[in-house]
């Protein structure tokens, strides 16, 4: 599936949409499982947008190759909200990027998994964790790209909190001017930053007129709906020239477990006792 | 223009420039700052050369992001925005994921005098040395400076080239003279002790050592351009029996090569009678010639002179 083609008309089926929010209650199970076994781990964060990655590695939009984790063809994907690695650990395992098995092993002694993407793990192009990288080295293998005549895509997870850094601006002032149609950035929006609200903090606002003013073009979609995500990311796959895009992903905090969601404490918080048994509870996949 | 008659950045530069001509992967990137040599490189070479703005967190991420596409990418700024401005970027992004990245400072010790605290450069080899896999070299004349992008592009990992806009007169007449791999060089050979330099003031150490030494007193002195990693084994071999070293350099004494050989000198247990000469932790805040100020904080060679021989008195 991952190396394949997807057409540019290709409609998600309503049996491929099921297929990918079971597989977003797996991931958001297994974030949980992993973050209370390790007592560690940003579980609110990573249920913010477990929804997104779910659709970018199981879709068919990303191309990558697990048995060839360096493949020259593959599209490079940059975490740079690293504290998510919670999210996509389970997902590069589940595609065969390394033995399942180690996942238990999250934040444990002597593991290569902790609490921020590392760029050891197979399948993680770059070290992150220290907020407004990741869009600069996105923009950087974009313009290589460019110039090579390469055709793979440039993709950079941000959190919302992330984007108060000036260098997050000096990279989308850097693609616009360079026209990176081949860079993508995708804004996990769920105005929640570790300790407040973004309003109470730095507010962003108005978050898509400012992308706009610096020549990116802006979609805007629900975070948590796989065919939002589906069509704003598929529009990006058949540009070849224009402007960088950006998509605003209206998320919420803590998404999938009802006392989480929205609740600035749960930043650091792992649910235990009667907590953990309700989030479990929650997680179970319901078919609508 | 022959390399020998110009600073250490065009000489710099106009290497990179004719490695860049033979090699497309060859990146420049600046941020906003000049070299006579760009110009070539915009107009021959505009698909290998980026003026990123000034903006240089973000021109260590791009570079990042290129060299994980294999290419082989140069920054380039005057040494405080190349180094401390984007200080976190090098360290997670180039150190962390040990990219080839040549970051390339221009401004040495006092080098930009008219401009103040803003513009200086005493604290950067300390800041480099202090990260995990950076190479360092702290280039002493033009010949060597033209050199080392050479070894900068066949290397795996990131670097940081100390430059400066001065680099006449020459320390090194040919090429031949140069072991770049070796990391330093013995330019005087010494019986009874040595002054190590580094950057420019290689030169101003060979300019000492001749004033003082006589028949009774011969003091030798190391060109030490490889800061990091240094060259252990080979420099002890030299400097073992010396009845004293002398370190000179035109940055912090705190964390520049007094720091870095005063701890090597402790690993070894030597016994040898250690004097550093370099600036005081103390932000610079006089405005004039570079001469003026190296004169203001006793780094000119009268008052080198003047210090060694009564340090020198006192050891009898």
């Amino acid at each position: 599936m991952a190396k394949n083609k997807i057409p540019f008309n290709k409609r998600l089926t309503a049996k491929e949409i099921m297929c990918l929010r079971r597989k977003a209650s797996w991931v958001r199970a297994k974030i949980l499982k992993m973050a209370v076994r390790a007592g560690a781990g940003h579980v609110a964060s990573s249920f913010s947008c477990t929804d997104i990655l779910v659709v970018l590695y199981y879709s068919g939009l990303l191309k990558f190759n697990p048995k060839n984790h360096s493949w020259p063809g593959r599209d490079r994907f940059i975490l740079s909200k690293g504290q998510a690695a919670l999210a996509l650990y389970p997902v590069l395992a589940d595609l065969g990027f390394f033995p399942p098995s180690k996942l238990m092993t999250f934040s444990q002694n002597g593991s290569i998994l902790g609490g921020l993407t590392e760029s050891h793990v197979p399948g993680v192009e770059a070290l992150t964790g220290s907020l407004g990288q990741g869009l600069s080295i996105a923009a950087g293998i974009a313009l290589s790209a460019k110039i090579d005549n390469k055709k793979y895509l440039s993709v950079a997870l941000l959190g919302d909190g992330e984007c108060h850094e000036g260098s997050v601006w000096e990279a989308a002032m850097f693609a616009g001017h360079h026209h990176l149609h081949n860079l993508i950035a995708i804004i996990d929006y769920n105005r929640l930053s570790a300790t407040d609200f973004l309003k109470h903090s730095l507010d962003l606002e108005p978050l898509k007129d400012k992308w706009e003013s610096f020549g990116w073009e802006v979609e805007l979609v629900n975070g948590h709906s796989c065919e939002d995500i589906f069509y704003a990311f598929r529009k990006a796959r058949i540009r070849t020239f224009g402007k960088p895009l950006v998509i605003l992903a209206m998320t919420v905090k803590g998404k999938g477990v009802s006392f989480m969601e929205n609740k600035p404490i749960w930043h650091y918080r792992i649910p235990a006792g009667k907590e953990l048994k309700i989030a479990r509870k929650e997680l179970t996949f319901k078919q609508l | 223009m022959k390399r020998w008659v110009i600073g250490m950045r065009d000489a710099f530069f106009n290497s990179l420039y004719n490695l860049a001509k033979k090699d497309k992967n060859i990146i420049l990137v600046t941020s906003d700052t000049g070299a006579i040599c760009h110009d070539a490189f915009k107009k021959k070479l505009s698909s290998q050369y980026i003026n990123i703005g000034i903006a240089e967190q973000n021109m260590v991420g791009v570079a990042a992001g290129l060299a994980m596409s294999k290419k082989i990418v140069f920054i380039y700024a005057i040494i405080p925005f190349a180094t401390m401005r984007c200080y976190e970027q090098i360290r997670v992004a180039l150190c962390g994921m040990n990219l080839p990245v040549t970051v390339v400072g221009i401004g040495a010790g006092f080098d930009y005098s008219t401009l103040g605290p803003t513009h200086h450069g005493y604290e950067d080899v300390g800041l480099m040395n202090l990260l995990p896999r950076m190479s360092i070299y702290n280039v002493s004349d033009s010949m060597m400076a033209g050199e080392i992008t050479k070894t900068c592009y066949k290397q795996s990992g990131p670097q940081y080239i100390r430059l400066d806009r001065e680099g006449l007169p020459l320390i090194y007449r040919r090429a031949k003279q140069l072991n770049i791999a070796k990391g330093f060089t013995v330019l005087k050979e010494g019986r009874d002790g040595y002054i190590i330099g580094t950057g420019r003031m290689a030169f101003t150490a060979l300019k000492v050592a001749e004033e003082m030494s006589s028949a009774s007193l011969k003091i030798g002195v190391i060109d030490l351009f490889r800061v990091k990693p240094l060259n252990k084994e080979m420099i002890w071999q030299v400097i073992k029996d010396s009845r004293f070293i002398i370190t000179l350099e035109e940055h912090f004494v705190c964390g520049g090569i007094a720091s870095i050989l005063g701890q090597f000198l402790l690993e070894k247990n030597a016994q040898i009678p250690f004097k550093t000469i370099g600036l005081a932790n103390e932000f610079c805040r006089k405005y004039g010639t570079r001469e003026y100020l190296r004169r203001l904080h006793h780094l000119d060679q009268d008052s080198i002179l003047k210090s060694l021989q009564s340090w020198l008195r006192g050891l009898d």
